[in-house]
């Protein structure tokens, strides 16, 4: 266990849950936001920032997961069976649009999840028994351990601790072999089976463990929401969560919660500073154009995003290092 | 003759790469394999370490069939090489590459990657340290990612994995090229010094003729995808259709 990761995790999630009791309603609502737009970045950075594999079907992954948590959840199943099952399901589904990776490479199997988001859109469309079709299913408030989860300050709570949790274990899977193999898998295919790794095995289950974390962030953004309609994960949300690893930094540790409370909060700003000038038409379609711009931004000048930004502008802030302190070399995988 | 390859033939668009190519290596012994540029050594490699399909021909390793097999099968049966040409690897340290090697000796199922979550490592760390890295000369870089290491201390990164895997059956292909004299002959000791310990079979692709001939106990000579002699260090040096064909004499 990565004793440094674990502390860093609970301290972020302990501010973070200072704050949503600091702002009251509103608090309780954008901190929940970042937690799950963290808890999806850090499924997506798993899978392309790690595992090398670009997939632009995690919109729809956590649709995947909202649907399996809502209809257990209404059905009288405990918060924590849904998000489990919603885990399940992600995972499943996930290493289903996988399988094409094992014959498709880089831009062609990007393609095919474009394909499979597509797909799981028009499913939650029609699958009417299961998802109510295009007005989407309404998901009445959950109880988690027998606790009734009423409004964003209780759903904080979980939001966090699974967070942590998550947060912690892909620390950790980075560190075994299966992690290890990820991320030969990523530089390159033909070394990672030279090596004798088992290609076909590790990306069925960086899919697999990528989709099981995309379904606990659309579990929770179900119960925030109290809806899983079709057009809450399009390809929008997709490109969203591709937005937040490429601006945290890609295959980082820190990168993914970085770039999705910068994702989350940043159109909040836009806005605020809309209505204070009295520009609010003019600024809000800012953010897409933000983002692209952003996005391109990052990729030529810092692909290791705000993370490594951060880290270089350590040494510099504080004027003496400490003794013995290591130069900063962006948030990898540490030693 | 535990590793017996006979016939071995393989076929890029109308390049014939690797023509009824033949070797053996019992356990315990080191086969040069030497040849110009382009003789299909790397190739013969890649069809015995399952990378490449040969077209035709067997290559059979204590009685089993190796043809067909991919290389982490392969791995597991112990068969592991090292490439030629090293990729440099992101984010990975020398003893995150030497774990990836020792993997294959963990014959384990799916669910065993669960376990690894709860599974300390320390052991193996320590001993990767003491029986792999400190005779490379790589303790002290154990955790320093390879990115940063020279090229000639990224071949022996590679070496380290493929002996991670405590293999029986060593293909090295290059494993002095682009080191200095002084790595290439510290290399070499460990070879000897791992088939010594580990008593495996070992073929060494090498263009360095002094590390083959004070490394080998026979040589196989490759030209045009074939083999065209084989013997001890000593016939082949003397031979005079070898020193045409490789070492360029009239
Ligand atoms: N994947 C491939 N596709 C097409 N041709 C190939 C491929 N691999 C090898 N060849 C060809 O097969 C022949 C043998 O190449 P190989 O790399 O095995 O030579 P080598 O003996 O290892 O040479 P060197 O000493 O330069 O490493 C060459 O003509 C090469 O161009
Ligand atoms: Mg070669």
């Amino acid at each position: 266990m990565n004793t440094r990761h674990l502390v860093i995790a609970v301290a972020v999630a302990l501010l973070m849950g200072a704050l949503s009791l600091a702002f009251g309603r509103f608090g309780a609502y954008m901190v929940n936001a970042v937690a799950i737009a963290g808890i999806g970045a850090l499924s997506l950075n798993l899978l392309i920032g790690y595992g090398g594999q670009i997939s632009f079907a995690q919109g729809a992954l956590l649709g995947v997961g909202a649907y399996t948590a809502g209809n257990i959840s209404n059905a009288g199943g405990d918060g924590l069976l849904a998000i489990l099952g919603a885990g399940v399901m992600g995972a499943i589904i996930s290493a289903l649009i996988g399988i094409p990776a094992l014959r498709l490479r880089g831009l062609y199997f990007a393609i095919a999840t474009l394909a499979a988001q597509a797909i799981l859109e028009y499913l939650f469309k029609i699958l009417d028994p299961i998802t109510n079709g295009v007005s989407g299913l309404v998901i009445r408030p959950t109880t988690i351990l027998g606790i009734p989860m009423t409004s964003d300050r209780s759903l904080v709570v979980p939001s966090l601790v699974i967070l942590v949790i998550v947060w912690v274990a892909v620390s950790r899977l980075m560190r075994i072999d299966l992690g290890r193999s990820f991320l030969v898998l990523r530089e390159s295919e033909i070394v990672a089976k030279g090596m004798g790794i088992d290609v076909a095995h590790a990306k069925i289950l960086a899919f697999f463990a990528s989709g099981f974390i995309a379904g606990l962030a659309g579990a929770l953004a179900g119960f925030a929401n109290r809806l899983a309609s079709p057009e809450a994960f399009t390809l929008d949300l997709s490109a969203d969560y591709i937005a937040m690893i490429i601006i945290g930094g890609l295959g980082t540790w820190t990168g993914p919660l970085i770039g999705a409370a910068f994702v989350v909060l940043l159109p909040e700003a836009i806005q605020r500073v809309g209505e204070a000038a009295g520009l609010s038409d003019i600024l809000s379609p800012l953010r897409e154009l933000a983002f692209g711009l952003l996005i391109i931004l990052f990729l030529i000048f810092e692909p290791r995003g705000l993370t490594a930004l951060l880290s270089r502008l350590k040494p510099r802030s504080l004027a003496v290092p400490a003794p013995g302190a290591v130069p900063a070399t962006g948030e990898s995988l540490p030693p | 003759m535990s590793l017996v390859a006979r016939e071995v033939t393989i076929r890029f668009g109308g390049v014939i790469a690797v023509e009824r190519m033949a070797l053996e290596v019992s356990p315990g012994e080191i086969v040069g394999l030497i040849g110009p540029n382009g003789a299909g050594k790397t190739t013969f490699i890649n069809c015995v370490s399952g990378t490449y399909r040969p077209h035709t021909g067997t290559v059979r390793w204590l009685g089993d069939e190796l043809l067909g097999l991919s290389p982490s099968t392969l791995l597991r049966k112990g068969v592991a090489r090292t490439f030629q040409n090293v990729a440099s690897l992101h984010d990975l340290t020398v003893l995150d590459i030497a774990k990836l090697g020792a993997s294959a000796r963990k014959d384990r199922q799916s669910g065993g990657h669960l376990l690894d979550f709860f599974r300390s490592d320390s052991a193996l760390e320590r001993e990767l340290l003491e029986q792999i890295l400190e005779p490379l000369e790589l303790a002290d870089v154990a955790h320093k990612p390879i990115q940063t290491l020279s090229y000639g201390r990224r071949k022996a990164v590679d070496l380290a994995r493929a002996l991670a895997a405590y293999p029986q059956l060593l293909l090295l292909d290059e494993p002095v090229a682009g080191l200095t004299s002084h790595e290439g002959m510290a290399m070499a000791g460990v070879v000897r010094n791992v088939r010594d310990r580990l008593g495996c079979a070992v073929i060494m692709v090498e263009h360095k003729m002094d590390v083959v001939m004070s490394t080998c106990d026979r040589i196989v000579v490759m030209a045009a995808g074939s083999k065209i002699f084989e013997g001890l260090p000593a016939e082949v040096q003397a031979d005079p259709e070898v020193r045409r064909v490789y070492l360029g004499e009239p």
